[in-house]
């Protein structure tokens, strides 16, 4: 009777079990095709970038890149007019907007995720709906500003325009990220002595270094991409994606993928960095 | 010792200012460089800087009297001299009038000092600063007012005559002065006779001397024209249309598969940080790199056609990206969009995913749900609030999709509105225009961005 009984278990237990593995290798399956999905078309245009010029002209191509592997067409790209320059700009630009978005952010962030005080709410709630608008809202009455000051076509006024645009984004970001420290550990630490300040200092700032590192490295990352503001307020002094857009018409197809591969790699390498801060950048707009 | 009596302290609701210090800076920054040039994105939509002529009751007079609109025709009855202050004459060219101040002989062999025009003087003599300093008096031929110069008291020909200068007659120059011509014109506006004086240089005046148009006003008016140069615009349609069209392509496949992408995490796989690390690597790319990326697949010698051709399903390649196969670039925007926006999405739902309680989701599990079942009635329900936001903030970047349009279509034969606008600023140089098309992008955001706060607003309450 026992042994029946138990017969009967195994089986069922068996059953369930297979039908859990089951699940499990589809699940798997799921996320190595959506992962394939994501990956193949970077793997091509690296193939595309990662050869000779030849190669790349080639028809049909095979699917196995590398062949033969060579810099040749990103050298191509790279020594093409206003490439160079257009690099330095961009990380100027990307390197002011960095050091302003920070430094504005970090004390609204601060007292967002600190205080409790009249207007909190609107100003977190104005801040997540202009985090959505577009650019090219502001590209053009800014534009037109600029040439009436003579501050058009220079690299720090794309900056300041940039710094607008990450503003908010990182506003909250760094919010959260002080968010994620109790307030108790701060006050602990001036229970032992430390003053306000010397409890931010040696406490605090330690603990939320790391997570402004990554929201500085986003807005950092969001000025490289940014390409409709750079493109309405540089004429001379044109952002890498600026250049790469507007010669984009004329261009020879190594010159473009070796641009798209080219500008595609820092953010592979950035989500590689932070992915452990993706939350606070984006996952906290429902709470 | 005696007992004090407990004193309760009142509370002091002592405002707090380290806060509203600390939010200064980013307010400020976000007035000046996000509310201001809305405003004026605005301004230049339906602002038309020289819309109006304001007219003078009397030549040089600030007094009004009345406006004509730019472009009235308009009839000339009078013209006088006015002396043009230093750095006045900007909005168009002025018509000038110069006169000297010269000292000579009159025919009778007195002398005489007044101003003549810088016409009836022929310079002979000046300074090194070019200034006039001798000069004589030029000949009068076949004239019938008589072979003679006349001097004014003032440099106006209707101003007293002080006397005569014989012809070739040896003068000194002791001033010259600038004049600009007004004019006394009439014309109609809004189906009433307005006249008034008007400097020359906001005026053109025709040939014969006494009809002409408005050419340019000095002050702003409300305008429509721009908003109907927008409307009338051969590509706006098409941009319009073709930026819904993306959004209700674009959108549905992000939410199904960012969900998916959510569930999977959500399953918690080995490697699992490294599936969410893959999946939100499109995050961070830049939408013209991804064009590009995009553009290396659908281009004629390019990985599709490398594809179906080793598979035997085309002969030869096929073009997609050209101006005849519209849908082709349509689709090619479409995949290229749901490759990188679903990322964001996707953390989104993740974190709605997470914030739903882990015993919800095995209690449905418990009960035999299957999987459509737990994800129709136990996950897409919890997560409604979370998909809002995530719609909303789609709804509004598809908005400013750009550059992926660019690099897949070159923009012309699929055009989206941020690419209009980027056409009127760039290529045609019509900066109204430009901020016409960029003020409706701002109201359709505004929309989306009143439902998105509204959503938000409406999940805070529910959590708190």
């Amino acid at each position: 009777m026992s042994v029946r009984v138990s017969d009967e278990m195994t089986k069922v237990r068996a059953r369930a079990k297979r039908r859990l593995a089951i699940k499990r290798a589809l699940t798997y399956l799921t996320a190595i095709v959506l992962s394939l999905w994501i990956l193949l078309p970077i793997w091509l245009i690296a193939s595309m970038a990662l050869t000779t010029p030849e190669a790349m002209r080639s028809f049909p191509k095979s699917v196995l890149p590398f062949i033969p592997f060579s810099f040749d067409t990103m050298r191509f790209f790279l020594e093409a007019r206003g490439i160079v320059p257009g690099l330095i700009n961009s990380v100027v630009v990307a390197l002011i907007t960095l050091a302003l978005s920070t430094l504005i952010a970090a004390p609204a962030g601060y007292a967002l995720s600190r205080y409790v005080f009249r207007g909190r709410n609107a100003f977190r709630l104005s801040i997540l709906a202009v985090r959505a608008f577009p650019v090219v809202i502001l590209s053009i009455p800014l534009a037109v500003t600029f040439i009436n000051l003579g501050m058009f076509d220079k690299v720090s006024s794309l900056a300041l325009m940039h710094t607008a645009l990450t503003l908010p984004t990182t506003v909250l970001v760094i919010g959260s990220v002080f968010a994620s420290i109790p307030y108790e550990l701060e006050e602990a630490a001036q229970v032992f002595g430390c003053t306000a300040f010397q409890a931010f200092r040696r406490v605090v700032l330690p603990l939320v270094l790391p997570g402004i590192a990554a929201a500085a490295l986003f807005t950092f990352v969001m000025s490289w991409n940014e390409v409709f503001a750079a493109t309405v307020l540089t004429v001379q002094n044109r952002t890498l994606p600026a250049q790469v857009l507007v010669s984009l018409r004329e261009a020879p197809d190594a010159y473009k993928f070796a641009g798209g591969f080219f500008m595609l790699i820092p953010s592979v390498i950035f989500i590689m960095i932070i992915r452990k801060y993706l939350f606070n950048m984006w996952g906290q707009s429902s709470k | 010792m005696s007992i004090q009596p407990l004193r309760i302290p009142r509370r002091r609701t002592k405002v707090q200012w380290a806060p509203y210090l600390l939010i200064t800076p980013a307010l400020l920054y976000l007035l000046v460089f996000f509310a201001w040039p809305m405003t004026q994105a605005i301004r230049l939509a339906v602002w038309d800087e020289q819309g109006l002529l304001s007219l003078r009751a009397a030549p040089g007079e600030e007094n009004e009297a009345g406006a004509l609109e730019q472009g009235a025709k308009i009839s000339v009855l009078d013209r006088r001299n006015v002396p043009l202050a230093p750095g006045e004459a900007d909005g168009g060219p002025a018509l000038l009038d110069v006169w000297f101040f010269v000292e000579g002989e009159t025919p009778g062999g007195a002398t005489v000092q007044g101003w003549a025009p810088e016409s009836r003087v022929r310079v002979r003599e000046t300074d090194p600063s070019g200034l006039p300093l001798r000069g004589t008096v030029r000949p009068r031929l076949g004239s019938a007012t008589g072979q003679h110069t006349t001097v004014y008291a003032f440099p106006d020909e209707r101003s007293d005559v002080v006397g005569e200068l014989a012809s070739r007659a040896e003068v000194g120059i002791a001033q010259r002065t600038s004049l600009e011509v007004w004019f006394l014109i009439e014309g109609a506006h809004n189906e009433k006779r307005v006249s008034g004086w008007a400097p020359s240089r906001r005026l053109q005046i025709y040939g014969d001397g006494a009809t002409g148009r408005v050419d340019s006003g000095d002050t702003g008016r409300f305008t429509l024209l721009h908003i109907q140069r927008m409307l009338n615009d051969r590509f706006f349609r098409s941009a319009l249309g073709t930026t819904f069209l993306l959004m209700l392509l674009i959108i549905p496949v992000q939410l199904v598969l960012a969900i998916v992408m959510a569930l999977v995490i959500q399953a918690r796989l080995k490697f699992n940080l490294l599936f969410l690390a893959i999946f939100a690597i499109p995050l961070a790319a830049s939408d013209l790199a991804v064009g590009i990326v995009w553009s290396s697949i659908f281009t004629q010698n390019g990985y599709l056609n490398s594809i179906l051709y080793s598979l035997g399903l085309i002969e030869s390649p096929q073009a997609y990206l050209t101006a005849a196969t519209r849908h082709w670039i349509l689709i090619a925007v479409w995949i290229a969009e749901v490759w990188r926006a679903t990322s964001l999405v996707m953390v989104i739902v993740v974190s709605g995913l997470q914030a739903i309680s882990q015993e919800v989701l095995e209690a449905a599990e418990l009960f035999g749900a299957t999987l459509w079942q737990r994800v129709r009635f136990v996950i897409l329900p919890l997560l409604k609030p979370s998909l809002q936001v995530a719609l909303i903030l789609r709804t509004i970047l598809a908005l400013q999709v750009f550059a992926v349009v660019i690099a897949l279509g070159g923009g012309d034969v699929v055009t989206v509105l941020a690419n209009e606008t980027y056409r009127q600023y760039y290529a045609l140089r019509n900066m109204n225009t430009a901020a016409a098309y960029s003020g409706l992008i701002l109201l359709l955001s505004m929309i989306s961005a009143g439902i998105y706060l509204r959503t938000v607003r409406g999940q805070e309450e529910a959590v708190s």
